[in-house]
C-alpha cells in the first residue's frame, strides 16, 4: 500500500500552491453562488486562469490538445484547490463534460467545444431532473424529434446548476417516440443561446441564486450534437453517474477540513475549548479523514477502470451527511453569532459557515438523493435484490 | 499510489483464510469464549509454524522481518475469523517493545517468540483503568522488590512472559518477568466478550537487575511505538470482524423471506446494510492509510494512527450494533456467532486506548489549544 505521491506529484501539489499564493483566489470576481460543495464560487475569470496554466485539458488525450496526465493530478489540482477556498464551481462540471465528448462526442463536438472548455470559455449545465421526474429520473417528458439537419427539443427542466451563467447544457430527452423508461433516449449538447431556450432563476434558501429551471420550446439542435448514437442516452447517463458522483463530490474532503480549521482557530480564540467541544472537533476530524481515504480508494478503482459503484455512492452519502454534521457543530460553537450573514458587523469567520450551513441540506439531495444511494449501493454492490417497482 | 494488497500479502491474507475457516469456525470461537481458561493451543502451533507469531520479528532473530502492511493484512483476517488467541498482545505489542528495547533478554525471548514456543503478555493498566503513563502508579525498581496489582491482563493463562510497565523514580519503566517468578498470582475476571483477562497480583517478587526492559524511566518512550501499533491492529481487527459482520448480515437479507420477498428486497433493510458497508469500507481504508503513515514515518503518524482507532472503534461497534437489527431474533441466540463479532469489536475498542484517549492526541493535533 502506498497512498503517498510520487515526487512529480509533489512537485506539481507545490506548483498549483504557487499559483494560488500568485493568484489568490479572494481576488477573482464571483459570477455564480458557492453551493457548499466544496467547489468554491463560480468564477468565470478564475477558470480562465486555470485553463491559462493548461490544467483543465492536463488529463485529456494528447491527440485532444491535453497532457495525458494521470487521473492523480486532477486530484491534486481539486484538492489543493479546495482547501484554499478557491472559487473554481464550474471545473467539476467542465471536467465531466469533457471526459464524455471526448468518449462519446461526435467529431463536431470534440472540435467545436474541447478547445473552449480548456480556454475556461465553456462552463455547463446538466438537464437531466424534470417536475415529474427526479429520483425517477426515467419519467423525464422532454423530447426531441429529427426535422433536416436538426433536433427539434421540447421540454422543461429543472434544479440545474448555473444554468443561467453557462454556456452549454447537457440535455437527457427522448429521442424515440415509441419508447419507454431506459430505451430510446438520447444526450444532447445544447447552446444556451439558440432560439427557443427560456433559463429562469430558482432562488435558493440561501437567499442566492444556484439553480435554474430550462423551458425549450422548439429548439433546434444541430443533428451531429448528440453525444454517441441516438437512443444510447441512459447508457451514458449511468456510465457517467459514477464518475460524476465522485467528481461532484471528492473535494468535500479538503472543504470540510477548511472549514474544521476555521472552527478550530474560533474556539482557539473564543476560549470554548471545553472538553466536550474539544472531543467534538476532534471526533469531526477522524471523520473527514475517513471520508478523504474512501474517496482515494474510490480514485484508484476508478483510475484502474474498476468497477467503484459502491464506493462511491458510499462516500457521497458520507460526504453530505458529515457535511451536514460539521456545519451543524459549527452553528452550535458559533452560538447566536451563527445565523450573521456575511457583512453583517458581527458576523464571525465571514458568515461562511451561515452560509455553507444552508447549502449542505441541498446536498443530501443533489446528484441523487441519499436514498437513491443507499438504495444503489444495497442493489448494485451487495448484490440485494431490487424493490418492485410500483405500476403505473 | 497504490491501494492494493502486495502478492505476499494477498498470499498471506489467502492462506490465513483457508486455514482460519476450516481450523477456527464460529462453534470453536464460542466453545473458547465459554470456557474460562480457553485457550486453543493446538492452534497456537499450527499458526507458528506458518510463522504468523513470528511476523514482526527480525529474520536475524529467528522472525520473518515482515512490514506494518502485512501485520494489517493478517491481523484483519484474525478479526474476520473473530480468532481468539494472544496474537495482538504477544506478536504485535510486545514484540514491538522487545524489538525496540533490545538487550540480551529481549533478544533472548524473541525467537521463542517466533516459533511459538513462549508467549508473552503485558500488565499496565491498573485500577484507574487508563492506559496513559501518567496513571501508573504501581512502584518498581530493579533490583528490588515489586508489590501491587494490575488488571485487565490479557492471557495470563497462556502467557510464559510478561512485560510490567510501572513507575519507576525517573519515570515509567518496563520490566521483563517470566511468568512462573515467585510470587506472580493470575486470578481470571470474568469478562462478557470471551477475552481471557486477569488480575495480576505481585508479592514481594524479587527483580533482578537485567529484567530491567530499556533504560529505567525510559518505559514511556519504550512502549510508545508498541501501543501505537497495537492501536492500529486492534483497528484492522474491528474491520475484518465489521466485513464479517457486513457479509452475516447481508446473506441473511438476501435469503429470510417474509412478505413473499426476501427482506433484503426492502428499503428499510437495504439502507440499513448500505450504511454499513459505508462504515466497514471507510474504516478500512482509514486504517490502510494509517499503516502507510507509520510505515514511512510521516510526522502526522501518531494522529493517523489515533484518528484509525478511534474512527474504527465507532464505525465497527455501529456495524455490529446495526447488525442485531438486520439479523433478527435469530442474531440474538448464542449459537448464531453475530454476538461473537459483535463483542470481539467491544473488547478491541477498548484495548491499546479507547476512543476518548485517542481523541485527545487528534485533539492537539489538528491544533486545540
Amino acid at each position: 500500500m502506498d497512498f503517498g505521491l510520487s515526487p512529480a506529484e509533489q512537485a506539481f501539489a507545490e506548483e498549483v500552491r504557487d499559483f494560488l499564493r500568485a493568484h489568490p483566489p479572494e481576488t477573482f470576481p464571483e459570477d455564480g453562488t458557492d453551493a457548499g460543495y466544496g467547489s468554491g464560487a463560480h468564477s468565470r475569470p478564475f477558470t480562465q486562469a486555470l485553463g491559462e496554466r493548461g490544467w483543465l485539458s492536463m488529463s485529456w488525450p494528447r491527440e485532444h490538445g491535453g497532457q495525458a496526465r494521470p487521473m492523480i493530478y486532477q486530484l491534486i489540482l481539486l484538492e489543493e484547490l479546495a482547501a484554499a477556498g478557491a472559487p473554481f464551481g464550474p471545473l467539476p462540471g467542465c471536467l465531466q463534460v469533457a471526459d464524455s465528448i471526448i468518449r462519446n462526442g461526435s467529431e463536431v463536438l470534440q472540435r467545436e467545444i474541447l478547445p473552449q472548455v480548456a480556454r475556461g470559455d465553456a462552463t455547463f449545465w446538466q438537464g437531466y431532473s424534470e417536475p415529474d421526474a427526479g429520483s425517477d429520473l426515467l419519467a423525464l417528458k422532454t423530447h426531441a424529434r429529427l426535422d433536416g439537419d436538426h433536433w427539434v427539443l421540447d421540454g422543461h427542466k429543472i434544479w440545474s446548476s448555473h444554468a443561467g451563467i453557462a454556456t452549454y447544457g447537457t440535455v437527457l430527452a427522448r429521442t424515440d417516440p415509441a419508447s419507454t423508461r431506459n430505451r430510446g433516449l438520447s444526450m444532447l449538447m445544447v447552446d444556451n443561446r439558440l432560439p427557443g431556450m427560456d433559463v429562469r432563476p430558482i432562488r435558493s434558501l440561501t437567499g442566492q441564486v444556484y439553480h435554474y429551471e430550462i423551458f425549450m420550446d422548439g429548439v433546434r439542435v444541430p443533428r451531429d450534437w448528440v453525444m454517441g448514437k441516438p437512443g444510447e442516452g441512459f447508457g451514458q447517463l449511468l456510465k457517467g453517474l459514477d464518475t460524476d458522483r465522485f467528481w461532484g463530490r471528492f473535494y468535500k474532503a479538503p472543504f470540510l477540513r477548511r472549514i474544521l480549521g476555521l472552527l478550530v482557530e474560533y474556539a482557539n480564540a473564543a476560549l470554548l475549548v471545553d472538553v466536550v467541544a474539544r472531543r467534538r472537533l476532534a471526533h469531526a476530524a477522524t471523520e473527514i479523514a475517513a471520508l478523504r481515504a474512501l474517496f482515494y480508494r474510490a480514485a484508484w478503482l476508478i483510475e484502474r477502470g474498476l468497477p467503484a459503484t459502491g464506493e462511491v455512492s458510499a462516500a457521497k452519502v458520507m460526504a453530505d451527511e458529515l457535511g451536514q454534521r460539521v456545519l451543524s457543530l459549527g452553528m452550535e460553537l458559533l452560538g447566536p453569532y451563527g445565523v450573521l450573514r456575511a457583512g453583517s458587523r458581527w458576523a464571525r469567520l465571514r458568515g461562511e459557515i451561515e452560509h455553507q450551513y444552508q447549502t449542505s441540506w441541498g446536498h443530501t439531495l443533489a446528484g441523487g438523493t441519499s436514498e437513491i444511494q443507499r438504495t444503489t449501493i444495497a442493489v448494485r454492490a451487495l448484490g440485494l435484490p431490487a424493490e418492485p417497482r410500483a405500476r403505473g | 499510489m497504490d491501494l492494493s494488497l502486495s502478492p505476499a500479502q494477498q498470499l498471506l491474507q489467502h492462506s490465513a483464510r483457508a486455514l482460519l475457516q476450516q481450523r477456527c469456525p464460529p462453534e470453536r470461537v464460542q466453545e473458547l469464549a465459554l470456557d474460562p481458561r480457553g485457550f486453543a493451543a493446538d492452534l497456537w502451533k499450527e499458526i507458528a509454524t506458518l510463522g504468523w507469531p513470528g511476523l514482526l520479528i527480525p529474520l536475524a532473530l529467528g522472525g520473518s522481518g515482515g512490514s506494518v502492511g502485512d501485520a494489517l493484512a493478517l491481523v484483519e483476517e484474525l478479526g474476520r475469523a473473530c480468532f481468539p488467541s494472544p496474537f495482538i498482545g504477544s506478536a504485535i505489542v510486545a514484540t514491538t517493545a522487545l524489538t525496540t528495547a533490545g538487550g540480551r533478554r529481549a533478544r533472548e525471548l524473541l525467537p521463542a517468540l517466533a516459533v511459538g514456543e513462549r508467549i508473552c503478555t503485558l500488565a499496565v493498566l491498573e485500577e484507574s483503568g487508563r492506559l496513559d503513563t501518567d496513571a501508573l502508579a504501581m512502584p518498581v525498581a530493579a533490583p528490588g522488590r515489586l508489590t501491587g496489582r494490575k488488571l485487565f491482563v490479557a492471557d495470563a493463562h497462556a502467557a510464559t512472559d510478561l512485560i510490567v510497565l510501572g513507575r519507576g523514580l525517573a519515570g515509567p519503566t518496563a520490566l521483563l518477568l517470566p511468568m512462573d517468578r515467585g510470587g506472580i498470582e493470575a486470578r481470571p475476571l470474568d469478562s462478557m466478550t470471551g477475552d481471557k483477562l486477569f488480575e495480576l497480583s505481585f508479592t514481594n517478587v524479587d527483580i533482578r537487575p537485567d529484567d530491567l526492559l530499556g533504560a529505567p524511566g525510559g518505559g514511556g518512550t519504550l512502549m510508545a511505538p508498541a501501543f501505537r501499533l497495537g492501536a492500529l491492529a486492534r483497528s484492522a481487527e474491528m474491520v475484518g470482524a465489521a466485513q464479517r459482520v457486513l457479509e452475516l448480515c447481508v446473506e441473511h437479507a438476501r435469503v429470510r423471506v417474509q412478505g413473499g420477498r426476501p427482506i433484503g428486497g426492502y428499503q428499510a433493510v437495504q439502507h440499513a446494510c448500505a450504511d454499513l458497508y459505508r462504515d466497514v469500507e471507510s474504516a478500512r481504508w482509514l486504517t490502510w492509510e494509517a499503516g502507510w503513515k507509520l510505515e514511512s514515518r510521516r510526522s502526522d503518524a501518531d494522529s493517523a494512527v489515533a484518528m484509525a482507532k478511534a474512527y474504527c472503534a465507532e464505525a465497527a461497534l455501529r456495524v455490529a450494533r446495526r447488525g442485531h437489527q438486520i439479523m433478527g431474533a435469530i442474531g440474538y441466540s448464542e449459537e448464531h456467532p453475530l454476538h461473537l463479532f459483535h463483542k470481539r469489536i467491544l473488547a478491541a475498542s477498548l484495548d491499546a486506548g479507547d476512543a476518548g484517549l485517542h481523541l485527545e492526541t487528534v485533539a492537539r493535533a489538528i491544533g486545540l489549544s
